[in-house]
């Protein structure tokens, strides 16, 4: 969905239009969900905060202002609702060989079966790091940010985010034991 | 490679560098082979977590929970809070006590209304909880192949899933309609199918070339079974109703059966496995190998065949006709219960509009009583010292 859509969609929420909202949610619902569930690392707290965040997309819809696109403005409130959740609840990071007998939280269907024991890897790999590392890795890898937008959406400057993104993949590599990523 | 080039490649790889900074690195990586290497490694990286994200999928009955938590319009009660507290009226006592006496009674009248509104919300939004939470696609699915055949569905499945998977029907529906806007509705028409979480497989716009042409455009929609209803019931708006039609296939005995014959075919993959790790004789290996590759093939048949039925379960299909005439899409009048409701409804809302005025008013006036007394008071002075001057001067 481009960002002209997302404007046009939001224009009509903010006209209190439920089948607008229902698109938008359907439109980014998944990428909410999957960004915040990432940070607190609880299917049922990513639920609950994405939920937030989507009431908070119908309740200042008529507020946006549009200096930025409109999926960084949903990221950042994102981002502030996990940060918040993080701090409330205290979610600790996960040592590496605790997680190593647990499934994986991404286990697909069997097709998938092939990759799972690499999946597994990357999931355990990405739970010992911080919060901040797995966000700022979610958003460049898989959101397509800018480093810019990131550093709107994580409230830092934008410099930050450049150093941050590096030494994430580092540190997911170094989590990896192994020389070079799974290919 | 240099440090800061290296913390540039994560934003050239996404592609949201800026001209200057991607020449820099399109420049290096030309020179330096360690460099590719390493965008070869980020690549790699962003591939696996872009795999990872595919398969997390939001749980579907979020949608439903978060609506239940969007803002109501406001009240009659909220409405008339504000009006009043805001207002500096706040101080007059006095006209506190009229207020309460009106409010009180609109508003109990409200608060009744209110309640019979929210009961009939609370229910409509309790069946499409339920309609929700009983369709996942991706749970259906899941449910569907992970559920052996002859069993009854888990209990925390609602109990139109139950019946729903315990009879293990493909539903498909046909739906036609005459839209106004044959375009417009096509859009519209995706949009639902996009919000209740289906796909549009198939569409095929024949537009009108020369004036007396018919524009209609044929959409084949899938959607999670148990949405079914509901989609029909959002699409239907759409234009007036020609033809609706819900077919059902009972595909369980089928089902069941399938499930038996992969059962034994693939008791007999093992068996056969068995028969191949003991050493026995060329000629042996050779007829044990021919029929395992028999039984194999036959497996991968009947699996198809049997994964291809389940989706059939889990998903229904809807083909849809959005035929333009300007001239019979007019909508459909409102019937007389409808017409009345509403005549009811807006003279409710004028008399409370009109209260709410009248108490603003009366509050304004109250606040603004030692002004208006004032200014009396001045006029009745004025008046009498006048009065006494006019006899003096005669």
């Amino acid at each position: 969905m481009t960002d002209a859509e997302d404007r046009a969609l939001l224009e009509r929420i903010a006209k209190r239009d439920r089948l607008a909202f229902e698109t938008f949610f359907g439109a980014h619902g998944t990428d909410v969900y999957r960004f915040v569930r990432d940070q607190v690392r609880d299917d049922g707290l990513a639920e609950e905060l994405t939920s937030d965040v989507m009431v908070e997309v119908w309740r200042g819809a008529g507020r946006f202002a549009g200096r930025s696109r409109v999926r960084t403005w949903v990221f950042g409130i994102a981002h502030h609702k996990a940060i918040d959740a993080l701090r409330r609840t205290r979610v600790r990071t996960i040592p590496l060989d605790e997680l190593a007998d647990q499934p994986s939280a991404a286990a697909g269907p069997e097709t998938e079966a092939l990759q799972a024991a690499d999946r597994r890897q990357l999931e355990a790999a990405l739970a010992s790091l911080s919060a901040e590392h797995r966000a700022v890795l979610e958003l460049t890898y898989v959101g397509g940010f800018s480093q810019k937008e990131i550093a709107e959406i994580v409230g830092c400057p934008a410099a930050t985010v450049k150093t941050r993104a590096f030494y994430a993949k580092g540190r997911l590599r170094d989590a990896l034991g192994k020389a070079e990523l799974p290919r | 490679m240099k440090h800061d080039l290296a913390e540039l490649l994560p934003f050239y790889l996404n592609g949201t560098l800026e001209a200057a900074d991607r020449a820099r690195v399109e420049a290096e990586l030309a020179t330096c082979p360690e460099c590719s290497a390493e965008l070869g490694d980020l690549r790699a990286l962003a591939e696996n977590l872009r795999a990872r994200a595919a398969s997390m999928q939001q749980p579907q009955m979020l949608l439903a929970s978060t609506f239940a938590q969007l803002t109501p319009e406001p009240t009659l009660a909220t409405r008339l809070r504000t009006a009043w507290w805001s207002a500096p009226a706040r101080y007059a006592t006095a006209a506190v006590l009229v207020a309460s006496v009106s409010a009180g009674a609109v508003a109990a009248w409200q608060f009744r209304e209110a309640a019979d509104r929210d009961a009939r919300f609370g229910q409509s939004n309790a069946v499409a909880y339920v309609t929700r939470s009983s369709a996942p696609h991706a749970a259906a699915d899941e449910l569907a192949r992970n559920m052996p055949a002859g069993k009854s569905a888990p209990r925390t499945v609602g109990a139109a899933a139950s019946i729903a998977q315990s009879h293990r029907l493909a539903r498909t529906a046909t739906l036609s309609l005459i839209v106004r806007d044959a375009e417009a509705s096509r859009t519209r028409a995706a949009d639902v199918t996009a919000a209740l979480g289906g796909v549009v497989t198939a569409l095929t716009d024949e537009g009108s070339v020369s004036p007396g042409d018919v524009h209609e455009v044929h959409l084949t929609i899938e959607v999670a079974a148990a949405r079914l209803d509901d989609a029909l019931d959002r699409l239907a708006q759409l234009g007036a109703v020609q033809r609706r039609e819900v077919d059902a296939e009972d595909l369980d005995a089928s089902l069941v059966d399938q499930d038996a014959r992969l059962r034994n075919l693939r008791r007999e993959e093992g068996a056969l496995r068995e028969l191949m790790d003991k050493r026995g004789s060329v000629d042996e290996i050779l007829t044990v190998e021919q029929k395992l590759s028999d039984v194999r093939g036959g497996i991968e048949e009947l699996d198809a065949q049997y994964q291809h039925d389940l989706h059939r379960v889990a998903t229904s299909t809807i083909t849809l006709t959005l035929t333009e005439d300007h001239a019979r899409a007019a909508p459909p009048r409102p019937g007389p219960t409808a017409r009345i409701d509403g005549a009811w409804q807006s003279g409710v809302r004028a008399l409370a509009d009109t209260v709410v005025a009248l108490l603003s008013l009366l509050a304004w006036s109250v606040a603004f009583s030692p002004v208006l007394l004032g200014a009396a008071g001045l006029a009745y002075l004025a008046k009498r010292s006048l009065g006494r001057l006019r006899p003096t001067s005669s």
